[in-house]
This record gives C-alpha cells, sequence and structure tokens, in this order.
C-alpha cells in the first residue's frame, strides 16, 4: 500500500512479516533446504569450539583447562614456525602466481592467431584440474635426484651440475620449488578473471591510442595494464582473506627432512592429531584451530576495509 | 487431515510392536563395531551375518560397520558420547589407550579357559602375551599382525656369482656391493628411512639390528628411548654409510611403498624388505609380468641380529559396558577360530556368496576363466568388483593363529613361494612391543617424533654426522621431552 507524504515522495508501507511469507511461501519453501545445511554443516559444528578451553582425548570428559592450550600453543616453536610459514607461503604465492597471471593474460591478449591462443590457454588451464596428489607424484619424478630426474638430467647436460640435487630433501630449495610449483599449477586458472576483464576493454581506446602514434608497446603499457589494475587488486584482496587455508598443497610435497620447515597451520594440527602415537588432545589441536580461525577472520575484516575503500563494495 | 494422522498412528503402532517383538525375543543381542576388514554390505555382510546366526542361534548379531577410512573417527565419537558396542576392533595404538582407560573388559580369565587356547590347534600364545597390559589380556587377536621380511632376486645372485644367502652382516653388505657394481644401481629400497607405525624399522631391518627408535621396555621392566641408545647411533651410522656408498636408495626419503616396488618390479634394486606370505607371491609376478626373473630368496634374520618385527595385529576388545562379556566371548570370540564352520565363515565368508564347491565356471569370459567341477572349493565373483575373486573374509587364512579341526575340509590353497615366506617369518618373528600410552606421551610424543625422523633423514642423507644429529636432539629440546616421556612410562611401573 502506497501513501503520499507532505513533501511529495510517495512511501510504500511493508506489510507484516507474516502476510509476506504466506505470499512467497513457495521461495520460503525453497530456501528450506540451504537453511537447514547452513545450520546443520555450517553453524552447528561451532559449538565445538568450545573444546579448545577443555583437555579432551575422546575417552572420558573434556575436563575444562581456561586458556592454558593457547599459553601451551605460544610456547610450542612449532606452532610459531608453522604460523609464520602460513603466512609466507600464502602471501609469496598470492603475489607470484597474481604477477604470472597478469604476465601470461597480456601475453596471450596480444596473440593474433585465434586458434594458437585457444590452444594455450587450454594448455595452461589443465595443470589445475590436477589433485596435488598427481602433482606431487609428477614433480617428485621430475625432481628426482636419480637418472630419472628430467631437471637434474637437465642441468647436469647442461653443464650447471656435476651430479643430481635431491631438491626436495633440502629445506631451501623445497620452498623454491614448492612455489614454482604452485605458480605451474594456479596461474593458469587464475589467468580466466584477467582474460576476462582485458576483453572488456573498449577497443575504441586502442584505436585512439593508434591514431595517437602509440606502438604495441605502449599500447599495452598505457591502456592494457592500467585497465587490469582494479582487477588485480580485486583478486589480491579476495585471495587475501583465505591466506590461512593451506593445507595438502604442502602435505603432498613434504617428507622427514623438512617437515618441521615446512609445516603450517593444518599439517601441524595434523602431525600433532597423527603423529603423537596415542590418542590426541583434542582440545589443543582446537585451539589451534581457533586460533587460525581468528587470524583469518581478522584477515577478512581488514580486507573487506581495503575492498571498500578501494571498490567501493566490501567482499561479501 | 484425519486420515494423515490415522496413518502416522497405525505406524507408530506397528512400530512398537515390532520392537516388543524383538525385545521379547530371548536371543542375546551383540552390536559388533567393525571396519572395512570384515566384507561389508556390499559385499554380502549380510549372507555373513544370517550365517554366522543360523550357526549361533541363540545370538542376534549386528554390524555397525563405517567406511573402513573414517572407522576410528566414528569409533572415537561413540565411545566418546557412552554409546558403546558390545565388541569392536582395536588397532594396538587404541588397544592400549583403551585398556588403561578402563573401557576394555578384561578378558584374562576367559581368555585362559576357552575353548580356542585348549583346543590343541592354536598357535598363537607368544601373539598373546604380547597383547597382555600388565599381565592382563583385554583383547583376541584371531591372526598374527604379519611381518616383513628381505626378498633377494636369485637372478641378480646368480649374475654376481652368490651361490649362498648370506647369513652375515658383512656377506649381507659384499653381495650389495656386487650388485651395486655389477649393476650400476643401488642395491636396497624402501619406503622412507624409518617406519610412520610400530614396528618403524622393519623396512631395513639388516641396518637397524637391535636398534629401535620408539620406547622399548627393558629386561628389568624400566623404560627406555631407543633413540638415545648406543643401538640407535650405531644403526644410524650404518645407514647413513650405506647411502655414501649408494648401496641404499638415497631416495627412500620420498618413496612411497609404491614407489619402492615399482622400482622393485623395474629391476632398480634387487634386495626388497616386504611383506611375508601373499606378498611373495604379488612380488613374483609382478616381476614376471614385466618381463624379470621372478624367483626370489628369502632370507633368514643375519647372525647376530634379533628376528623380524612381527606387527601387534588387531584385536577384537568386549567393552566395559557390555551387559552380558562372558556369554559374548562364548559366543562371538571365542567361535572365531573354532575349527569348523565359523572359522571357515571368518576366513572364507559365507558359502553360496562368496565361495561355492558348486560346479561351475568364474570370471566367464575373461583371461581368468576357470571352471570348477561338484565339490571342489573356489571363491566366486567380487559383488563390488566384477571381474575379480574374493581372496578372503575377516581372517587371512595365512595369518590365522588355529588351522581347522582335524578332517575337516580344509580348503586352504597357498601358492608354494608365499607359504615359504610365511613359514620362515612365522619362525624367525617376535612380536613388537605395546607401549602404553600416559598423558605425558600423548602430549609430546607428536613432536618429539618429527624431530627424530628428521633426524634420521639428515644423517642418513650425510647432511650432519650422527653426533652432530643427537646434539641438535638435545639442544633443540628433544632429549627433555623424551626423558619426560621414559618418566611417566617408568612411574607407571
Amino acid at each position: 500500500m502506497a501513501s503520499t507524504t507532505s513533501n511529495g515522495t510517495i512511501q510504500v508501507k511493508k506489510k507484516p512479516l507474516l502476510q509476506r511469507m504466506q505470499k512467497y511461501w513457495g521461495f520460503y519453501l525453497m530456501f528450506i533446504p540451504v537453511l537447514v545445511f547452513v545450520a546443520v554443516f555450517h553453524y552447528a559444528p561451532m559449538f565445538g569450539i568450545r573444546y579448545a578451553f577443555y583437555s579432551w582425548k575422546i575417552i572420558g570428559d573434556p575436563v575444562w583447562v581456561g586458556l592454558a592450550n593457547f599459553e601451551k600453543l605460544f610456547r610450542q616453536s612449532q606452532f610459531t614456525t608453522s604460523f609464520w610459514n602460513t603466512i609466507v607461503f600464502s602471501v609469496v604465492k598470492l603475489l607470484l602466481n597474481t604477477g604470472m597471471a597478469v604476465i601470461i593474460s597480456l601475453l596471450l591478449n596480444e596473440m593474433i592467431s585465434l586458434k594458437f591462443k585457444k590452444l594455450s590457454q587450454t594448455i595452461i588451464y589443465l595443470p589445475h584440474f590436477m589433485s596435488w596428489v598427481v602433482t606431487a607424484s609428477v614433480f617428485s619424478l621430475l625432481l628426482s635426484p636419480s637418472e630419472n630426474g628430467l631437471v637434474n638430467q637437465l642441468l647436469i647436460r647442461m653443464g650447471l651440475i656435476d651430479k643430481g640435487i635431491y631438491y626436495l630433501a633440502d629445506k631451501q630449495q623445497w620452498r623454491v620449488w614448492y612455489y614454482i610449483i604452485n605458480v605451474w599449477r594456479e596461474t593458469g586458472w587464475q589467468t580466466i578473471i584477467f582474460m576476462a576483464t582485458l576483453t572488456g576493454i573498449d577497443p575504441g581506446i586502442y584505436e585512439a591510442a593508434s591514431i595517437d602514434g602509440a606502438g604495441r608497446w605502449q599500447k599495452m603499457w598505457y591502456v592494457t595494464f592500467p585497465a587490469l589494475g582494479n582487477t588485480i587488486i580485486t583478486v589480491l584482496i579476495l585471495n587475501l582473506a583465505k591466506i590461512m587455508n593451506l593445507f595438502e598443497s604442502v602435505f603432498v610435497l613434504q617428507n622427514d627432512s623438512v617437515r618441521r620447515a615446512t609445516n603450517v597451520l593444518q599439517t601441524y594440527v595434523y602431525y600433532q592429531t597423527f603423529n603423537s602415537g596415542a590418542s590426541a588432545d583434542y582440545g589443543y589441536t582446537t585451539a589451534v584451530g581457533l586460533f587460525r580461525s581468528l587470524v583469518g577472520l581478522a584477515l577478512m575484516l581488514i580486507c573487506n576495509y581495503a575492498s571498500k575503500k578501494v571498490r567501493g563494495r566490501g567482499i561479501v | 487431515m484425519k486420515k494423515l494422522i490415522s496413518l502416522i498412528l497405525v505406524l507408530a503402532l506397528c512400530a512398537g510392536l515390532v520392537t516388543v517383538t524383538a525385545s521379547a525375543d530371548d536371543k542375546l543381542k551383540i552390536v559388533v563395531m567393525v571396519d572395512g576388514t570384515v566384507l561389508d554390505q556390499n559385499n554380502g555382510r549380510d549372507a555373513i551375518e544370517a550365517r554366522w546366526e543360523e550357526l549361533h542361534p541363540e545370538y542376534d548379531l549386528e554390524f555397525v560397520q563405517p567406511d573402513h577410512s573414517a572407522y576410528y573417527d566414528v569409533m572415537q565419537q561413540r565411545i566418546s558420547s557412552g554409546d558403546w558396542p558390545d565388541v569392536l576392533i582395536l588397532s594396538s595404538t587404541y588397544y592400549a589407550e583403551y585398556a588403561a582407560a578402563g573401557v576394555l573388559w578384561d578378558m584374562t580369565e576367559a581368555w585362559e579357559n576357552s575353548k580356542t587356547k585348549n583346543s590343541g590347534r592354536f598357535t598363537g600364545d607368544n601373539v598373546f602375551e604380547g597383547l597382555k597390559i600388565d599381565g592382563k589380556l583385554y583383547g583376541f587377536a584371531p591372526t598374527r599382525g604379519n611381518g616383513c621380511v628381505t626378498y633377494v632376486k636369485k637372478a641378480w645372485m646368480d649374475a654376481c656369482g652368490i651361490t649362498e644367502a648370506p647369513t652375515t652382516y658383512e656377506a649381507y653388505i659384499d653381495m650389495l656391493k656386487a650388485f651395486r657394481d655389477k649393476y650400476g644401481t643401488y642395491a636396497v629400497a624402501a619406503a622412507g628411512f624409518v617406519g610412520t607405525e610400530a614396528p618403524y624399522v622393519n623396512y631395513l631391518p639388516e641396518f637397524y639390528q637391535d636398534a629401535y627408535p620408539f620406547f622399548v621396555q627393558q629386561e628389568d621392566g624400566t623404560w627406555v628411548d631407543g633413540f638415545t641408545q648406543d643401538s640407535m647411533k650405531a644403526a644410524l651410522q650404518r645407514i647413513q654409510d650405506a647411502v655414501a656408498d649408494g648401496l641404499i636408495d638415497k631416495e627412500t626419503l620420498t618413496n612411497k611403498t609404491s614407489d619402492a616396488r615399482n622400482k622393485f618390479y623395474d629391476d632398480k634394486f634387487g634386495v626388497f624388505t616386504y611383506w611375508a606370505g601373499t606378498w611373495a607371491t604379488n612380488l613374483k609376478t609382478n616381476l614376471e609380468a614385466n618381463g624379470k626373473d621372478g624367483e626370489l630368496v628369502a632370507l633368514k634374520p643375519l647372525e647376530g641380529n634379533p628376528l623380524y618385527y612381527d606387527r601387534v595385529p588387531p584385536v577384537w576388545c568386549i567393552t566395559a559396558k557390555c551387559a552380558h562379556p562372558q556369554e559374548v566371548f562364548d559366543g562371538f570370540i571365542d567361535t572365531m577360530l573354532d575349527g569348523g564352520d565359523t572359522q571357515m565363515l571368518w576366513e572364507y565368508g559365507a558359502e553360496g556368496t562368496h565361495w561355492t564347491r558348486e560346479a561351475g565356471t568364474v570370471l566367464a569370459g575373461t583371461e581368468k576363466e576357470a571352471t570348477y567341477e561338484a565339490g571342489q572349493f573356489h571363491m566366486l565373483e567380487n559383488l563390488e568388483k566384477a571381474g575379480t575373486l574374493y581372496t578372503k573374509n575377516h581372517i587371512d587364512p595365512m595369518l590365522a593363529l588355529a588351522g581347522f579341526e582335524e578332517g575337516y575340509d580344509d580348503p586352504r590353497s597357498v601358492e608354494p613361494e608365499a607359504l615359504a615366506a610365511a613359514e620362515l617369518f612365522n619362525n624367525n618373528s617376535r612380536l613388537a612391543s605395546i607401549v602404553p600410552v600416559t598423558d605425558v606421551l600423548s602430549e609430546l610424543n607428536g613432536e618429539l617424533t618429527t624431530i627424530k625422523n628428521e633426524i634420521i633423514a639428515d644423517i642418513a642423507l650425510g647432511n650432519m654426522s650422527v653426533e652432530e644429529g643427537y646434539q641438535k636432539f638435545a639442544d633443540e629440546g628433544a632429549l627433555d621431552m623424551s626423558n619426560e616421556i621414559v618418566e611417566s612410562l617408568n612411574a607407571l611401573n
């Protein structure tokens, strides 16, 4: 029902909620499964957070320990290492992947042959669809120090090294290869969003630049690259909120020699749980998980704030 | 609406009646929680349950069988909720912990008076001694845990002019050097320089010898951390030397078991320590499938070396909340190795579903097609995986701790090389010990194990000397953790 106010604007009076629900009952009915799913699988498990304040080894009743699990957490050197590794691995990976995705997108955009462009796109997207387990197996073989290791054999034949290097067993080399493998697997997939932006650039701008005498490099530098700027920032911000979720890519590439130097929070929790030779203290591992979630939440709030500043709207 | 309410009421009444009928039945219900080591519902478990109830009409059997990979999660949730099953199957880690926490029924007396123990067919006294915790038995193992023996390629020995299998460490190393020199490759590979579960050292027994990286109880009953003992330092030196000499594949660090097996099949190396029994046949057939000579020589433990380790087998336990533990023991546990129809059921499954003696053809139209005459025992086609045959149910016939009664139609048919490897292992093995769980061990051992494994890997690869490794162990607080755990274990004495 609408009524006109004294200043001439029309004010629409909302019907009561129940009446509106009755009117749109079909939509509400369709929403029920989603509501139940979210409640059961996203909100109900949150009650488990309370175990962060207990000591609990599954058998028997949980024992209240207050903040003791968190005190223990900050005393453990492995926790600190894992926390910093999570941050460093994620941020470096994010910057490298995004940087490479931008470069490859620009190169793809410059390709004249449409067939070759499509073929190139397909080839660079494919690694994304390989599971991390398969990726780890493939790279273990490529990086093998034996005569089967392609990388070592190439370097030996080029005269750069005398004998095979065991890259995945070396703490420093492991990190380098971890980033390379991530770039190889994820960069192609990330180019999709940049390619979409590039496709949306008005061809008229390029024509205008040509009329102004701009060459190919100048058009790329002064037209294409600035057009990508907003997308790059958006991608960085959106991914920054997810940087605490690091497990599989690290886990499948680890071995005994590098495990402590390369643990991230989620692999740390895994080894605390399954490497103890006994039932783990689920209270402690929940505390680590809760800490990780809180850091993730803080990052998400920061990103949301940054997104509002940069894009004029939040990330959700 | 009234009709709907009436229908609901009728259904509820029917359900109630069914419940009343079931509870009025004087059968003793046994709720059994089991992992995927018993054939599951998709593989004819109902037929197994029906046959078991036919053999034991005084009981009503109910299986609770989560997905194999999720078994311990679901089992722990069930225990923590207080809704305990009557019987459950446990690995050695949970067995020791649950026994200490009072979750398990003490079956020591029931076992001593059991038909199985006193049958004259039982051969697992040493296994059961190893299962005792503070002299008490809380679980029943129908089989050995099995372990690894060292296989040497006969063709490689012949090519190097080695006519006798080595019996000493020196002869063993000479053989590895001969292999390395002849084939230009390492001679031994494994999946990891140290295992991820007890008995940890079973993939490189000739090098570890009497060393053990976990906690061990000495003869006087006191506990020590095997990693801190001189025997471990000597073992690490042997491994480092062998890797440096090119005798052990340095990629042992990152090898998975499948990698090690594939390298063996590809003739990348000649000496492989792997599971006894059926795996002897698998190794042989896979080598032959790759066009290699499949003949393998299983080595006895080297002179002066301890016996091979037999894994602590998974055990069947009765929970402390079971209302009739003795009856459940008599009906369920003590009949598993009865030497007759129940043992047949646990070893091979249900007749007509998993095996038969009727004439017929299995895997018709495939390369593995086989035709059997009436009376000839044979396994049937897998219900879930067409084109393959069932091989067993829960109990591996080759590992069973008791044979069938004399005169019972034992269908056991084992390849000669598998039997030879299994016999060699059974005659030359000892049970890995069970370490009781303390709060300190539970808290510290995760990090301690990670440090130990890193030091083992770094020493093996020559990244540090043995002395440097042990210095690192002390400097990084691992020695303190180790001492704390040892103290907590000794406090149990």
